[in-house]
């Protein structure tokens, strides 16, 4: 059990003063409440100016085991009842009255109008501070349910089927920033983007856009639906794990809702979905481990997305869609970094990790057969954007930078697994094996 | 080599008497001592089954419990009670309007009483208000005999009885302690209509019983699973909740004798 000096320990002797209450009107929030902060065994006097307190409380101790010792008469003839604290339905650990978690100066950036009218007076209060107010236990039991960290829990509880108990393998140190920054960066795809500024283009453009929104928003799919697998197996104490995970899905929500409308508002319409693509997600589903999963979804899949969000919007045909490049890019970026510090994390704790991730990557790339190219449709469309049209000498230009991009696809995604904490040649393998549908 | 199954005869007073006895089959079968049980609608069913050994072990009202020791000469083995069962009171409680200071004011007024095989809602409380001068001749009676031969275990004939002072048709009225507390903790007395006017003496409540002739291994095997029931694991805690208690306890005999004498003087034996 977590104990820090500021908090009380369970208190042995207590008085409560009852007036004239009686026990059913109103006595009962006193006494229970303080037996509630005392540990067994302690004494607890009441003192009460109600005589039908003597017939009533002896009775509401023998219900509830608490031993009634006897009634005295107080210094000023009132009388005075005392109670030895039962063992029974006492709830574990310390109590949290007394804390007080810092309050720091908003931040102009995150300032809203209102805000601003009386910037001075403005406080924030941060996930990433109340974990360090009440940091995560190395160990969680699955029998205190989803109560929020830090709470005393009456032991008998049912048990829970949290899987996920181990702070060191699924909470990386800087979950609760990398949490109140996904909070903060949350958009709107239906307010928040200059729909009106998409004028109708060229078809075969806006058919590729098309086609390779519909390819996105197929990828993001997956990764609203792996990651939402392990959310009910994280056990409650690390609960900004899940937050997290909440945000995430909130963004792929979006991006799912935004990739979709960008494909239908000028023409272009929903592309194709490759077997390529769908046994690579598919392959997804498979881990049923969090952290493999995790390096498999997040840190090589969406971090070799962060090159193909780059290069659409640095090849959009309008202001508006390289926005929505860089807001997904943005929230993409998050996932990555939460990914890495997973793994990173994990890796620093467990060595033998790298043998895990590796297999599970060779067992994914042993499950996507002899594809070894980007979809078909996909390749051809990004060519046609980099393109800017379907001119055979734009086209061949188109062809370069798509090449250019999978190179840079490589040496980011080698890079990231360096950052990871892999060395130089496991990268390289691990890069070698990932799949040619990106995600 | 199977271990024998005892059987225990228990009390359908309540459909929730299947799982309680669910619960306990799969507790006793993990601690090595399996049973079975049977269910009867009432109480003198039980005492008779367990009489003619068609059950091993019963688990009986204190009106059962002492019947079953009369039947034996007192040769019935009392195997265990639940925490609750020890020191348990009535209460004689009252309208604050009906004017009633003290047990004489009783005289007069309208008593309403639980079902008449209710130790701690009907029997007891008029021996203990007989035994501290209360003519009962003088006293008008309000009974509420519902689910007789249940012996008060559905505890319907004493909210019957809070029901009938909410509402004014009695001055007064005999509850258990443990309801008592229960309807106030929960906020459902107004401690400005109704007040208790006196406890009585406590007596003890249920226990299991069984026939002399059950084999000292057999008993000491089923105190062994009973007593390791513990309100802290959250498999047993269902089970311990529904049966009312925290934690099982020996039998004791010394809580049975103003029962005994309160049948006595009634003749209800």
């Amino acid at each position: 059990m977590r104990e820090s000096p500021r908090e009380p320990r369970p208190i042995s002797v207590a008085a409560v003063d009852g007036g004239d209450l009686a026990l059913g009107a109103g006595l009962l929030a006193l006494v229970r409440s303080t037996l509630d902060v005392m540990e067994p065994g302690g004494v607890l006097a009441v003192l009460s100016s109600s005589s039908t307190v003597r017939e009533d409380l002896p009775s509401w101790c023998r219900l509830e085991r608490h031993r009634y010792v006897g009634l005295e008469r107080a210094h000023d003839g009132r009388d005075q009842h005392l109670i030895e604290r039962g063992r029974y339905s006492h709830a574990a650990g310390s109590n949290e009255a007394g804390i007080h978690l810092p309050r720091k100066p908003l931040p102009e950036r995150l300032r809203s109008d209102a805000a601003q009218e009386r910037p001075a007076e403005r406080l924030q209060v941060t996930s990433a501070d109340m974990l360090a107010s009440v940091p995560m236990p190395p160990r969680a039991s699955p029998y205190t349910g989803f109560a929020p960290r830090g709470a005393r829990v009456e032991p008998g509880g049912p048990e829970y089927p949290f899987t996920l108990l181990d702070r060191e393998s699924i909470a990386p140190p800087e979950v609760a920033q990398i949490y109140d920054q996904a909070v903060v960066q949350q958009w709107d795809a239906s307010r928040d983007i200059a729909w009106e500024k998409i004028e109708p283009g060229s078809p075969k453009v806006e058919a590729a856009i098309g086609q390779i929104m519909t390819f996105l928003a197929e990828n993001e799919l997956s990764a609203l639906y792996v990651p939402a697998r392990f959310l009910p197996r994280i056990h409650p104490a690390y609960a900004e794990v899940a937050m997290l995970i909440a945000q995430q899905l909130a963004d792929e929500a979006r991006h799912i809702d935004v990739f979709m409308k960008r494909a239908r508002i000028a023409g272009g319409g929903a592309g194709i979905s490759t077997v390529i693509t769908s046994r690579s997600l598919h392959s997804l589903l498979q881990p049923d481990d969090f952290t493999e999963a995790t390096f498999l979804l997040s840190v090589l899949g969406e971090g070799t997305f962060l090159d193909l969000l780059r290069f659409i919007e640095d090849n959009a045909p309008d202001e508006t869609t390289a926005n929505i490049m860089r807001r997904a890019r943005n929230d993409e970026a998050r996932h990555v970094r939460f990914g890495l510090a997973h793994v990173r994390h994990a890796l620093s704790q467990d060595p033998s990790l790298y043998g895990r991730l590796e297999a599970a990557v060779h067992r994914r790339a042993a499950t996507l057969g002899d594809a070894k190219s980007v979809p078909a449709p996909v390749q051809d469309a990004l060519t046609i954007l980099a393109a800017g049209g379907v001119e055979p000498r734009a086209l061949a230009q188109g062809h370069e930078k798509f090449q250019k991009l999978l190179q840079d696809m490589s040496v980011n995604r080698v890079t990231r697994l360096l950052n990871a904490g892999f060395t130089q040649a496991q990268a390289e393998v691990l890069s070698g094996l990932h799949t040619a549908n990106f995600m | 080599m199977s271990l024998k199954t005892h059987v225990i005869g228990a009390v359908a007073y309540d459909p929730k008497v299947v799982t309680i006895w669910e619960g306990m089959r799969e507790h006793f079968r993990e601690q090595g001592f399996p049973i079975d049980f049977a269910l009867y609608s009432n109480y003198e069913r039980s005492v008779e089954a367990l009489l003619e050994g068609k059950v091993d072990i019963a688990w009986h009202t204190p009106l059962a419990h002492v019947r079953v020791q009369r039947r034996t000469d007192g040769k019935s083995l009392s195997l265990g009670m639940r925490d609750s069962d020890r020191d348990f009171r009535a209460k004689i409680v009252v309208r604050a309007d009906a004017g009633i200071r003290s047990l004489q004011d009783l005289h007069g007024k309208m008593l309403a009483v639980g079902s008449r095989d209710s130790t701690q809602a009907r029997i007891l409380p008029l021996y203990f208000l007989r035994k501290e001068g209360i003519d009962l001749k003088r006293v008008e009676l309000l009974p509420f005999d519902t689910d007789l031969g249940k012996h008060g275990d559905t505890g319907t004939s004493e909210l019957d009885v809070l029901a009938a002072l909410k509402a004014g048709r009695a001055q007064a009225g005999t509850v258990g302690d443990l309801i008592w507390a229960n309807e106030q903790a929960a906020g459902r007395i107004d401690a400005n209509r109704l007040q208790v006017l006196w406890t009585t003496p406590p007596f003890d409540h249920c226990s299991f019983d069984a026939l002399p002739s059950l084999p000292r291994e057999a008993a000491e095997g089923f105190q062994r699973a009973l007593f390791a029931m513990k309100w802290e694991n959250p498999r047993h805690r269902p089970v311990l909740e529904m049966e009312g208690l925290r934690e099982w306890l020996p039998a004791r005999d010394s809580g049975y004798v103003t029962l005994r004498e309160a049948l006595d003087q009634e003749g209800y034996w």
